[in-house]
């Protein structure tokens, strides 16, 4: 060691700049290991105890090679660079910035230890610099308040992945498990023998028609009605108890619409189980929802749209038709869709007021396209799946899954249209 | 759009015909005015006339009997109301004597319910948490979107998983002899009603103005002890609500449960018990009751007492957000 230190020609000096401190404040030493050494206090320092303990901010202390006749460590180029900060608990750290060592003499043992270890070698004109650690960097409460703020993020987003991953894989395995079963032929067949061969022509078309005819009721009235909710009611109690009426409406349990499609539709009118029992059952429950998009697409169009029309002299209703309905419209759309998703996906209430088990459509003609009269009871998807599934003992698994699969991706290609008419429009908003 | 609806009227089109036409058209559909302002009136009182339809009829179903054009109260004297709110039994189809009692089905709806919150709400709080606060831009957008995928997909589907997917799972990892149980039933309704609450409690969330998080940033709070010190007390009707509309779907919710939850008529020991809740009862037995019996007449019952319920907690869950408005704009 000695050695090494007589071949790089030349003495160490401690630097020492603390604020408040007039003119050079320096001691030269023969080594590395005695500098270091009065860095920490052990040795002898301009009679004083120990040259800075860096307790104040951007202080500094530097260990510098020079040659014997330099006096100012100032040409010097650093080498190494180490933090401390006092205002640390603990005795941690690593010296760096981010991770302070908590006092001088901790810093200095680190150093001997790294230059014990041959780390730091210090080429003439090189120096290494103590600083104190600078102000707005991360103390440790900060950092435990940082380690706190990622566990936080890290728990929430499992928690968000544990609601997503799940369903990925559920859907993936119903489309593995439906694969084989999958085909044109499936999409397009009759079902034959209780539904346990052919494909499930029929109660898509069930489905098709029972959609159709309950929007065809459901979405001129639930529009209007939020046309009405959002236009014309005033704040009044019996508007108050319209809202509330479509809240609990939209909460309305699915069976217990269905009990009402049946006592209502299926009895009380005389319709019997039928096509339009069922789509009239199907309308009530989805209305609500569509009352509340159309009344959110509505409150969406600025009022000084209105006004301004109003001051041109329309009335009110042709403000509504000509300046309100057109630009919410997309809104309005969007809503009209998701409630095709949900309609095509019920089941319960339509199991008594008008979806058959097993009723197979001809197989061309008119009657492959329009199999039903609104008196008829029609077949449908999620009431085929259910059929299947639970009623009939030996329907092939592929043949489930493959239902499951078809109307799922029914529902979710509606529902994606939806979601890009309204990614696609709002990007096209003007307010 | 409006751009479109000014160039209507600049007097640039072609042919007068046309313009003639037109405002013919829109002449009659303006002098249509008072006749359309009624249906538009009309139609927003439909959901009273609805919501109170619903249970006249329901309540007619159950109670009252349709016999040459006259209604004769049926119901009332034949059914003991204290067996039906009280006993154990439900044997509706019992040679010796039918017996009507709910509980048991009551507390099938209740473990349902209760197991599946305790699953739904904190995932979907800590969900609505993360979509709200800890993450932006695209991925924000596609989590909401998925979470509204999740949303969309039919009950009947997430019955059909639980009975396919779901229940040989519990049988491989619990060892229990049965598949569909209440704890299939309340992992499938609780995917079902993380939706609701992750929407509702996003929107909440977002309601809460951004001065409180910028102040309690300015104090020195980490993200975690914004949500966890200033969002939670600020936006807790909302959370609230989210959570009782979460509660409402789980009880109301009909196919899922019929398939998943194994369909006993017992109160369930343990979350491997097989149980079976009122909606699933109704959908099961009205296909077999005779119509106008009194089996029939009670499953009409049962769909009041449903009815009741969701009603109640959807108005609380309603008072509870109007709650939160009025403070707000006071």
């Amino acid at each position: 060691m000695a050695d090494a230190n007589r071949s790089q020609a030349g003495c160490y000096v401690v630097h020492s700049a603390e604020k408040g401190t007039a003119g050079p404040n320096f001691q030269r030493f023969p080594t590395m290991e005695e500098a270091v050494s009065a860095v920490a206090g052990q040795g002898s320092f301009n009679g004083h105890q120990q040259p800075s303990n860096l307790t104040k901010s951007n202080n500094s202390l530097v260990i510098a090679h020079l040659s014997n006749e330099q006096s100012d460590a100032s040409q010097c180029r650093p080498r190494h660079r180490f933090y401390v900060d006092t205002h640390l608990l603990g005795s941690g750290g690593d010296g760096t910035e981010r991770d302070p060592w908590p006092d001088v003499p901790t810093a200095a043992k680190h150093i001997l230890s790294m230059a014990g270890d041959g780390k730091l070698n210090l080429r003439p004109n090189e120096q290494i610099v103590i600083e104190s650690r600078k102000m707005f960097t991360a103390t440790r409460l900060e950092k435990k308040k940082m380690r706190s703020q990622r566990i936080a993020k890290g728990v929430f987003f499992c928690m968000t992945l544990s609601l997503v991953i799940p369903v990925f894989a559920i859907l993936g395995y119903l489309f593995v498990q439906a694969w084989p079963a999958l085909s044109w032929d499936f999409v397009t067949l009759n079902p034959k023998r209780m539904g346990t061969e052919g494909g499930i022509w029929a109660p898509l078309v069930g489905t098709f028609f029972l959609v159709l005819m309950s929007l065809l009721m459901a979405a001129p009235v639930g529009v209007m009605a939020g046309v009405y909710l959002n236009e014309y009611a005033k704040d009044n109690w019996f508007n108050r108890i319209i809202n509330l009426a479509v809240v609990n409406l939209a909460g309305v349990p699915s069976i217990v619409h269905a009990l009402f499609g049946l006592g209502a539709f299926v009895l009380a009118a005389g319709m019997g189980k039928s096509l339009l029992a069922a789509s009239l059952t199907l309308s009530v429950m989805t209305l609500p929802v569509i009352i509340t998009s159309t009344r959110e697409a509505l409150a969406a169009v600025p009022k000084s749209f209105r006004e301004a029309c109003w001051n041109m002299g329309a009335t009110k209703w042709q403000t509504i038709r000509t300046i309100v309905l057109p630009n919410s419209i997309s809104g309005i759309l969007t809503g009209v869709i998701l409630q095709v998703a949900r309609a095509a996906g019920e089941t319960a209430p339509i199991i008594f007021t008008g979806a058959a088990i097993f009723l197979p459509v001809e197989d061309n003609g008119v009657g492959y396209w329009l199999p039903y009269t609104l008196k008829s009871e029609v077949m449908a998807l999620s009431m085929h799946l259910y059929t299947l599934r639970e009623q009939i003992n030996n329907a092939p698994l592929a043949m489930q899954y493959g239902t499951a699969v078809v109307l799922i991706g029914l529902v979710l290609s509606v529902n994606s249209v939806s979601i890009a008419l309204r990614v696609y429009l709002r990007s096209r908003k003007k307010w | 759009m409006a751009s479109s609806n000014v160039a209507d009227v600049r007097p640039n089109r072609k042919g007068s015909a046309f313009q003639s036409f037109r405002q013919l058209v829109d002449s009659v559909i303006d002098a249509c005015e008072p006749i359309v302002e009624w249906m538009i009136r009309l139609s927003g009182w439909s959901a009273i006339v609805f919501v109170l339809a619903i249970f006249a009829f329901v309540f007619a179903q159950a109670f009252f009997v349709f016999e040459n054009d006259s209604m004769i109260p049926s119901l009332w004297t034949k059914l003991d109301f204290v067996e039906f709110f009280t006993s154990v039994k439900w044997r509706p189809t019992s040679v010796v004597r039918e017996q009507y009692g709910i509980v048991a089905l009551l507390a099938g709806t209740g473990a349902v319910t209760v197991t599946s919150m305790l699953i739904a709400v904190p995932l979907g709080l800590g969900a609505a948490v993360y979509v709200s606060e800890f993450c932006h831009g695209k991925t924000k957008e596609t989590l909401k979107i998925i979470i509204e995928l999740l949303a969309a997909i039919p009950s009947v589907v997430w019955g059909f998983i639980g009975v396919a997917v779901l229940g040989p799972l519990i049988i491989d990892v619990t060892g229990s002899p049965i598949g569909v149980n209440v704890l299939n039933a309340s992992l499938i309704l609780a995917l079902m009603s993380v939706p609701v609450i992750v929407s509702v409690g996003e929107d909440s969330l977002k309601a809460v103005p951004d001065s409180y998080r910028e102040a309690a940033e300015a104090l020195g709070a980490s993200k975690w002890e914004v949500v966890y010190r200033v969002l939670f007390p600020a936006a807790k009707n909302g959370l609230l609500a989210a959570v009782l509309l979460g509660v409402g779907r789980a009880i109301g919710e009909t196919m899922a449960v019929l398939m998943a939850s194994g369909h006993k008529a017992q109160i369930p020991g343990g979350l491997l018990d097989p149980a079976r809740t009122l909606t699933a009862t109704i959908a099961a037995e009205m296909g077999e009751a005779p119509r106008g019996g009194d089996h029939y007449r009670v499953l009409f019952l049962i769909g009041i007492v449903l009815f009741a319920l969701t009603f109640l907690v959807n108005l609380i869950a309603d008072v509870v957000v109007k709650g939160i408005k009025g403070k707000q704009n006071g």
